[in-house]
């Protein structure tokens, strides 16, 4: 490591430390739930494995193994470990196994994931028929973050550990592995599966299977056949199980068998058939598949697969395309995909039909604020598609991969618009798109997309042909000789945008291909319209050094899809820049035509069936042309971006149950207030934790004793014969006599009123210092331990809500970025060099605020969203340790640049470790902006993933897993540990795709054209992944293009500043009439087909069979009460789906249906469901007599 | 062979806006020259006729040479008949069928090849519908085997028949139609609709049980002291089971609710399998000593009563039950109906005057995703067009009626109203009966209870396998007959619509229940009604592969009105 990034970890580490010991004296004080902080620092992946499982030992056992073998080898040889009993302190074999798979799971994940906790039940020995004992592993839902290797992986474990502790093999019943074939068919179908088996490869895995899977019910629905089976005790699908079977077993047979290939002991011959394919596809099987396939892809066939099935496809299609060359040939493309149309919602425009022209055009590179699953976008095409488009909009994309953010990037060129005064023209200037929006006619274009190559290695796509830009005509350039470095030294040349008759000598004079500024897209427009914009070129009229030409439907047609700049007036068609335009069509500056029809040969008039100009331009021209756009990428909105504070339904300030005292709004002042049957007021009945002071023996739900002030501990009795237990080493506490489970929750009068009051005395506040203060109904953890409202008044005080444990988190859609300006970032160059940097990116020294650095790997850019509600947090802390623990304050803010510099916790949804994050600056996009290595850390991409920051001290102040609620999930998205820095090697490996390259080169261009496996050019362009495990991995990460601002664009998605859903709708609609990429019909039906209709049939189908609710105490029923009133409490019940939330999409389906010519099929299936909703929402004797009657 | 042309000629007078009487048919095709008789029929039919009818056929043939039909008009049947009587004759005893069955329909020409008759997918389990089948073809052999086995002896009591009867005189046709609800749908979707619809359940379901129990509200059985006896009627509002693996059953009354709980070791934890939430039951016990709870010493299901006695027509008349037709489905078997259709023209379906069809006549539209994929015909109505083509082969003078099902361009909440006036006014011609689903229909005597049958599915799912199952459907049947409604749960598959009154009660006991739906065959009788399933029209769908349900295609149960037995032909 280098000293510099030595010296950035230690700083980030000090100021940990001064937290910490903030932090510890505070809780030491013994008012939380524990007397000490709950945040345990792990200093690498194994501290992180100990952490998450709780199991002694892990750590140093798998930093030794670290060395020596692969993560997966250590896993393996973890288990003989803990079959020794050398590590984890395991009594009975089942537990053995247990901790192995946990453990292997754990290490898999790199200790980040809850997986391995929440996503593994138990493991348990059961009986085979012939009287011998299996293991069986019981996984839940939560494994799902596992993924599919380390789910494939924990099965093996449990089989080697299996074989170790000598355990017979699980030998199932026929009508399990039946059922097993029903079950992942029904899950695929309710929940949907990556990779759906088909029932012969499930029936396989099931007879083959050495340990059994089994699972909880995860879903609703239910097999129909081999229900009630003794072994597996429901007969809903069992979704982790599921999962592991089929998108870890099935789907991950190839990476599994390479280890068991390494084991004496466990042997899994079976995997060659899954690997081979031959399972499912033999006799009958494969005429099923035939079928399935010829019926247009399977649909229920997954994301993942269906990927790697397009490549094939795609891979096919390009071989496919060169062995025809005999026959009239066209040009390698990517073949156009519908998929990310699919479920296309309403609200949510489509920007680009699949490889439709006029829409986005690749450009390859990659941006300082892209990479990691990003789009680059160019800010005016953002505002020219109604602002639809903002920094951290989610979109889901043709190709490479499934969905990116977007990101803005203006160094790539603009969208090309007709306006309504027939002008064409492009814009790359966001405040010109601003200026124009309003005239504008059609979207032409939509500009370009820039996609980083890693963004193909890590989807394993095949490289698809490269616009003609900038970066690779230079290239050529100096390949063809010209004094490159002279020229971009020459003030009075502009290489990347140089006048016309320089452009033209070039090209001429080197034999290089034409500048791309004055290359048009000829591949999009026919030979035949070719030869007639050649005659109209001829047949036109220079005036004033401006060419005039006759307007005609298809001159116009073709001067538009080639994009070029010109004016349409009533009777001529005016383009400024014509050399270009006339040398490519082979006339001269006489407006001579240089050429007869007979002149193109066939091949080029066949080329492509004669729809792709290109072969013919070369033919005529005087100089080489190449294709300037030849990739479109498809794509519509998926989620908007996200910035805002998390916060509890209702809101919460304190975790103290007040029942239904406080009404709906949960007041904990109206609760206090309530008077009961006795006239004493805010005496609630609570279920809350029992504790006992070890000092006075006083009982009470405080964890600090009222009189004592010493910590309480909880007292554990068993509710039914009065035993007083202990917890044992696991945390678990059961009665010896009874043998059940107990936990210190009891049912105990409480005095909320005395707590409320003195609460707000301990901390000198008034009632008056805030709105009103929120609790909770009901407590969820297990032994019900409430927090001390002074926490909650403080937090009300200061405007921030709890999350459920106890942290006050705040939201933002991930984005990366690795070089950053103090300028953008709302900081001066000062601010920076404060907390550590010292150089810009070329290594001259940081003096300005417009210099570019590079970005650390644990600092963060905070939305202003979340800068605010941070200050608001620190404030809250800040109060917290003064009024509350008596302590200074800690961080002592005015205003925001006081943040920069302080700590914070990132965290990712479905994980279970925080990761230190340091405040660098602020960025107004509604977005966390963060080096990709931080997010890779969380876990997370940014393809529109979001997670959240905390401030670090209120997190080790307020956190305690004492609060999280006591079921199947409940340990995620809470910080169980912290890494205090990150180990490149030890994030998500997805991170490692990002290409840190400062240019791209020629031969990468070239070998686009070919569509290439990615692989196949990794020696031309540097990715993270050379660099790990160097000095240089913390840092060098370098892109291609720059951009001016990473918040330029809109700060929000129209999506979220568009009221509701109609005009969502209409905008989407009026949007898809706009672009010329678009089919606005396509859209209209999607809109109806995935959105309106569920909706509306969804809907009916909950009134037909709906439950009821009583509108005075919410009690629930099934069915409606005979009685007709509740028959709890007397009062009135109602339905809980009404005619309005049926119906209220019916009229403008039909109304859109109609507006944009969808298909009869379509109105028809409206129809049909209106005259339903008639018959069920009108009454036939009673219709409304329409003016005719009375006629 | 002129029979097989019977319903292309009535496809063909139908093209020319003819209906036609089926003798007239049956004239027509005997005719030497059919094509040509039909083309000078349709040149000399008076022009105010829409029927052509067996005189009108004769003006036009007896200016012809060929001299036959006059004096008895069976006169140019018996040839056709007779030669096909042996064949039906032996078919029509089951027994022998199987062999017969591969005889004849291997070296006959498909065309020529009259239907085979066959046991059913009953036929082999339960004695119930075993001794069914057995009388049905002992019945069958009366109404023509005698005759057709002694060959030349005057043709039997087939050819008698036609004599007697000459084509049914549609006077002696005798149809009713109850608990219809087209045009009466008065609910509007409010809170209020749905409790009077539950609260006429109970009302009318609770009549059927008073007499057997000597039953209280819930409300005063509450108020009882410990230990007495107490009977209570009530909705099932919940079962569950105890720990100690007893159950626990929460009946409801307007009163209240109270739960009984029924012993394992009790003989009744049987039945409690065959519980669904929301019919209606009778609970009998004793009150716990707080009085808390009922323990249950009996259970009464409304069921029907071992007294039933069925009504049966005064002649020999018979109705086909068909449902599942699905035209416009990829795997509509276009060639199995055309072949029950000419066999409708055929002396043998001579009885035949009546069609019941209970739902699903066309594959419909948006019924699951992607359907249009899978559609032969994609526009719904062009189905009901294509259905009303294939009705038109159908005799003219059948009685024809019809319910929706789910696949119909019907609302799917039950009751289904019949369909709308626009799709009634595409399938005319049969001047058909088209009403609600379900729909009581009474012919000539014989009350058949019609419902589409969507509630089996749920039956199925939620009943042991030996109690209902798809290869068992009419097992189902019985079941919503114990019960007396056709859907009796809430808030699972079947959706309800809200009315004033619950249609989907089966207050009174019907002779014959004719559902579909499941695309299964099966028949059976429970106490005295006859329970039939008739199986569909449509191949297996790639869906039902999927599932692996084999359906039971291109049969035709049909039904004696006289007497009630049944035989079901086969046709695919």
């Amino acid at each position: 490591m280098r000293q510099d990034d030595e010296r950035y970890f230690a700083r980030i580490e000090d100021r940990l430390d001064e937290a910490w010991d903030v932090a510890e004296a505070a809780k030491r004080q013994g008012h939380d739930p524990k007397p000490e902080i709950e945040i345990p620092i792990a200093r690498d992946m194994a501290d992180r494995v100990e952490n998450i499982l709780g199991i002694d030992g892990v750590a140093e056992r798998v930093r030794e193994l670290e060395g020596e073998m692969s993560r997966e080898e250590a896993a393996l040889e973890l288990v003989t470990d803990f079959v020794e009993g050398t590590v984890g302190d395991y009594d009975s074999r089942a537990g053995k196994v247990e901790g192995a798979v946990r453990t292997a799971v754990a290490l898999l994940t790199e200790g980040v994931v809850a997986a391995p906790i929440e996503g593994i039940d138990r493991v348990e020995l059961l009986e085979n028929d012939d009287g011998s004992e299996f293991v069986n592993v019981y996984y839940a839902g939560p494994i799902r973050s596992a993924g599919g290797t380390a789910q494939a992986l924990s099965v093996l474990v449990a089989d080697y550990a299996r074989s170790l502790l000598d355990i017979d093999e699980y030998k199932p019943r026929d009508v399990e592995v039946e059922r097993y074939a029903e079950e992942i068919a029904l899950y695929d179908k309710e929940t949907g599966l990556q990779y759906t088996p088909k029932d012969k490869e499930s029936k396989f895995i099931a007879q083959h299977m050495p340990v059994m899977l089994d699972g909880e019910a995860t879903g609703d629905e239910e097999v129909s056949g081999f229900r009630d089976l003794e072994r597996v005790d429901t007969n809903s699908a069992r979704g982790g199980m599921c999962l592991v079977a089929a998108e870890g077993i099935a789907l991950k047979a190839p990476k599994i068998q390479r280890y068991t290939r390494d084991l004496d002991e466990v042997d899994w011959p079976w995997l060659q058939d899954l690997i081979d394919g031959t399972i499912g596809k033999d006799g009958a099987g494969a005429s099923d598949e035939a079928a399935a396939d010829a019926d247009g892809e399977a649909d229920a066939e997954s994301a993942e697969s269906d990927d790697t099935g397009d490549d094939a496809d795609d891979a096919t299609d390009g071989g496919a395309a060169d062995s025809e060359a005999a026959e009239p040939d066209g040009p390698l493309r990517p073949k156009p995909s519908q998929k990310f149309l699919r479920d296309l919602i309403a609200g949510r425009p489509v920007f680009t039909h699949p490889s439709e022209s006029g829409g986005f055009r690749l450009r390859y590179g990659r941006a300082r604020n892209h990479g990691f699953a990003t789009g680059g976008v160019h800010p005016a095409t953002m505002h020219l598609v109604d602002d639809f488009l903002a920094a951290g909009t989610q979109i889901k994309t043709e190709r490479p991969g499934k969905a990116h953010g977007v990101v803005p990037v203006d160094s790539i060129e603009g969208p090309t618009v007709r306006l309504a005064n027939g002008e064409v023209r492009r814009i790359d200037d966001p405040e010109e798109a601003k200026e124009i929006r309003n005239g504008v006619e059609k979207v032409l274009d939509l500009g370009e997309y820039l996609v980083n190559y890693g963004e193909f290695v890590e989807n394993n796509h095949p490289l698809a042909p490269a616009s003609y830009v900038y970066e690779w005509w230079v290239q050529e350039f100096e390949a063809a000789g010209a004094d490159v470095q002279a020229m971009r030294d020459d003030p009075h040349i502009d290489l990347e945008h140089p006048d016309v008759d320089e452009a033209l000598a070039w090209a001429r004079e080197y034999d290089c291909p034409l500048h791309p500024t004055y290359t048009y897209l000829w591949h999009d427009v026919s030979v035949d319209a070719f030869e007639a914009l050649a005659d109209a070129v001829a047949a036109g009229d220079v005036v004033e050094g401006v060419l005039a030409l006759e307007r005609t439907e298809t001159t116009q047609h073709a001067l538009e899809s080639l994009l070029i700049e010109h004016v349409a007036t009533p009777d001529a068609l005016r383009v400024p820049v014509w050399r270009p335009l006339a040398r490519s069509l082979g006339v001269d500056d006489g407006l001579r035509k240089t050429w007869e029809a007979g002149d193109i040969s066939a091949a080029a008039r066949e080329w492509d069936d004669g729809e792709n100009a290109v072969k013919a331009v070369n033919e005529v021209a005087p100089f080489e042309v190449r294709e300037r756009a030849p990739t479109r990428i498809g794509n519509r909105m998926g989620r908007p971006e996200k910035s805002e504070s998390r916060d509890l339904s209702p809101a919460v300030h304190t975790l103290f149950p007040i029942n239904e005292a406080g009404g709906p709004q949960r007041d904990v002042a109206e609760a206090a207030s309530v008077m009961d049957d006795t006239g004493h007021r805010g005496r609630l009945d609570l279920e809350v934790s029992d504790r006992v002071c070890p000092e006075c023996g006083e009982h009470t739900y405080r964890a600090q004793c009222p009189d004592c002030e010493i910590h309480t501990d909880l007292h554990y009795e068993c509710g039914d014969c009065g035993t007083v237990c202990e917890p044992d080493e696991a945390g678990r506490v059961e009665c010896p006599r009874c043998e059940w489970e107990v936990t210190a929750a009891t049912r105990q009068e409480v005095d909320l009123n005395d707590a409320y009051r003195s609460a707000l005395g301990n901390v000198g506040e008034r009632e008056s210092a805030f709105e009103i203060l929120k609790g909770v109904q009901g407590l969820t953890s297990r032994n019900k331990t409430p927090e001390p409202i002074e926490k909650g008044v403080l937090r009300a005080k200061n405007g921030v809500t709890s999350f459920k444990d106890g942290t006050v988190r705040y939201d933002m859609t991930d984005l990366p970025v690795t070089s950053v300006r103090p300028e953008e970032l709302d900081v001066t160059a000062d601010h920076l060099r404060e907390i550590g940097y010292e150089t810009d990116i070329d290594g001259e020294p940081l003096r300005h605020d417009d210099q570019l650095v590079e970005l650390r790997v644990q600092d963060i850019v905070l939305s202003d969203g979340a800068a605010e509600h941070m200050l608001k947090t620190a404030d809250f802390v800040d109060d917290l340790l003064e009024q509350f623990y008596d302590i200074p304050r800690f961080y002592e803010v005015n205003e925001r640049d006081d943040l920069v510099g302080e700590l914070v916790f990132g965290m990712a949804p479905h994980t279970s470790a925080a990761t230190v994050g340091r405040v660098v600056g602020f960025t107004s996009a509604a977005v966390g902006y963060a080096h990709p290595y931080f997010h890779a850390a969380k876990r997370r991409n940014c393809d529109g993933d979001e997670d959240c920051v905390m401030l670090l001290m209120d997190g080790l102040l307020n956190f305690s897993k004492s609060f999280l609620p006591d079921q199947r999930g409940g340990r995620m998205d809470a910080p169980l540990v912290m890494s205090s820095r990150i180990d490149p090697s030890e994030i998500d490996d997805e991170a490692h795709n990002v290409d840190i390259a400062r240019e791209y080169p020629r031969e990468f261009y070239d070998a686009t054209l070919e569509m290439p496996d990615p692989e196949s050019v990794e020696d031309l362009i540097q990715i993270g992944e050379d660099t790990l495990g160097t000095d240089e991995e913390y840092h060098g990460f370098g892109h291609t293009h720059d951009t001016t601002d990473i918040a330029m664009g809109p700060d929000l998605s129209a999506y979220k500043t568009l009221g509701d859903m109609m005009e969502k709708m209409d905008a989407q609609l009026e949007l898809a009439r706009k672009l010329r990429a678009v089919d606005e019909t396509d859209v209209a039906e999607r809109v109806i087909e995935y959105h309106f209709l569920p909706d509306i049939i969804g809907n009916l189908r909950a009134f037909s069979r709906q439950e009821t609710r009583c509108l005075d105490c919410g009690e629930k029923y099934r069915r409606m009460p005979l009685s007709g009133d509740c028959r709890e409490c007397g009062g009135r019940v109602n339905l809980t789906v009404h005619q309005g939330s049926v119906n209220k999409y019916v009229d403008t389906a039909i109304e859109v249906a109609d507006r944009f010519g969808c298909r009869p099929y379509t109105k028809q299936r409206l129809k049909v469901l209106d005259q339903s909703l008639e018959s069920i929402f009108e009454d036939d004797t009673n219709k409304q007599s329409g003016i005719a009657d009375f006629m | 062979m002129p029979l097989e042309s019977n319903a292309r000629i009535a496809k063909e007078l139908a093209r020319h806006g003819y209906n036609a009487e089926r003798e007239a048919i049956t004239l027509l095709a005997s005719a030497p020259d059919s094509a040509a008789a039909v083309e000078s029929v349709v040149d000399h039919a008076p022009d105010d006729a829409l029927r052509i009818t067996a005189d009108h056929v004769r003006t036009v043939t007896t200016d012809r040479p060929v001299s036959d039909t006059d004096p008895a008009p069976t006169g140019s049947n018996p040839s056709p008949s007779g030669a096909e009587s042996p064949d039906s004759g032996s078919r029509s005893t089951h027994e022998s069928s199987p062999t017969r069955n591969t005889d004849k329909s291997a070296p006959e020409s498909p065309k020529g090849q009259s239907p085979v008759e066959i046991g059913g997918s009953s036929s082999n389990r339960g004695s119930d519908s075993a001794s069914n089948r057995g009388s049905g073809s002992g019945h069958h052999a009366d109404a023509t085997a005698e005759g057709s086995d002694t060959a030349g002896t005057a043709e039997g009591s087939n050819t008698a028949d036609t004599a007697d009867a000459p084509h049914h005189g549609p006077d002696l046709r005798e149809l009713e139609v109850g608990n219809d609800m087209t045009g009466r749908s008065t609910g509007t979707g409010e809170y209020a609709d749905f409790v009077r619809t539950f609260r006429d359940r109970y009302e009318r379901l609770s009549k059927v049980l008073r007499g057997r129990v000597n039953h209280r509200p819930a409300e005063a059985i509450a108020e009882m002291p410990g230990g007495s006896d107490a009977a209570m009627i009530g909705l099932v509002n919940d079962v569950r089971s105890t720990k100690s693996g007893h159950w626990l059953v929460e009946l409801e009354d307007t009163t209240g609710t109270f739960p009984a709980l029924i012993m394992k070791d009790k003989g009744l934890a049987d039945l409690v399998d065959e519980i669904m939430m929301d019919e209606c039951l009778a609970v009998e016990g004793t009150l716990a000593d707080d009085s808390g709870i009922l323990f249950a010493d009996s259970l009464h299901f409304p069921d029907v009563p071992r007294t039933h006695r069925t009504g049966a027509a005064d002649r020999h008349v018979q109705a086909a039950l068909i449902s599942d037709v699905h035209v416009g489905s990829d795997e509509f078997m276009a060639d199995a109906w055309s072949r029950f259709t000419d066999w409708l023209h055929t002396p043998e379906a001579e009885p035949v005057e009546y069609l019941l069809l209970a739902g699903d006549m066309v594959e419909g539209v948006g019924v699951y995703p992607d359907q249009d994929e899978e559609l032969e015909i994609v526009d719904i109505y062009d189905q009901y067009e294509a259905f009303a083509e294939h009705l038109k082969e159908v005799p003219a003078d059948t009685e024809i009626v019809m319910i929706p099902g789910n696949h119909d361009a019907v609302r799917l909440a039950e009751p289904q109203p019949g369909f709308n006036d626009e799709i009634r006014s595409i399938m005319d011609v049969h001047d058909a009966q088209i009403v609600s689903n379900p729909a009581t229909v009474t012919v000539e005597g014989v009350d058949v209870l019609m419902y589409h049958g969507v509630s089996l599915d749920e039956v199925i799912a939620e009943l042991p396998e030996e109690k209902a199952s798809y290869d068992e459907p009419h097992k189902a049947m019985y079941q919503l007959l114990k019960k007396r409604h056709v859907a009796p749960q809430f808030g699972g598959h079947t959706r309800v619509a809200p009315e004033e009154r619950d249609y989907l009660v089966i207050e009174d006991v019907p002779d014959v229940f004719h559902t579909g739906h499941v695309h299964k065959l099966g028949w059976g009788k429970y106490h005295n009604v006859l329970a039939v399933n008739s199986g569909c029209w449509q191949a297996q769908t790639d869906f039902q592969k999927s599932v692996n349900i084999d359906p039971d295609a291109g049969y035709a149960p049909i039904l004696d009105l006289d007497t009630l037995e049944m035989t079901v032909r086969k046709f695919a």
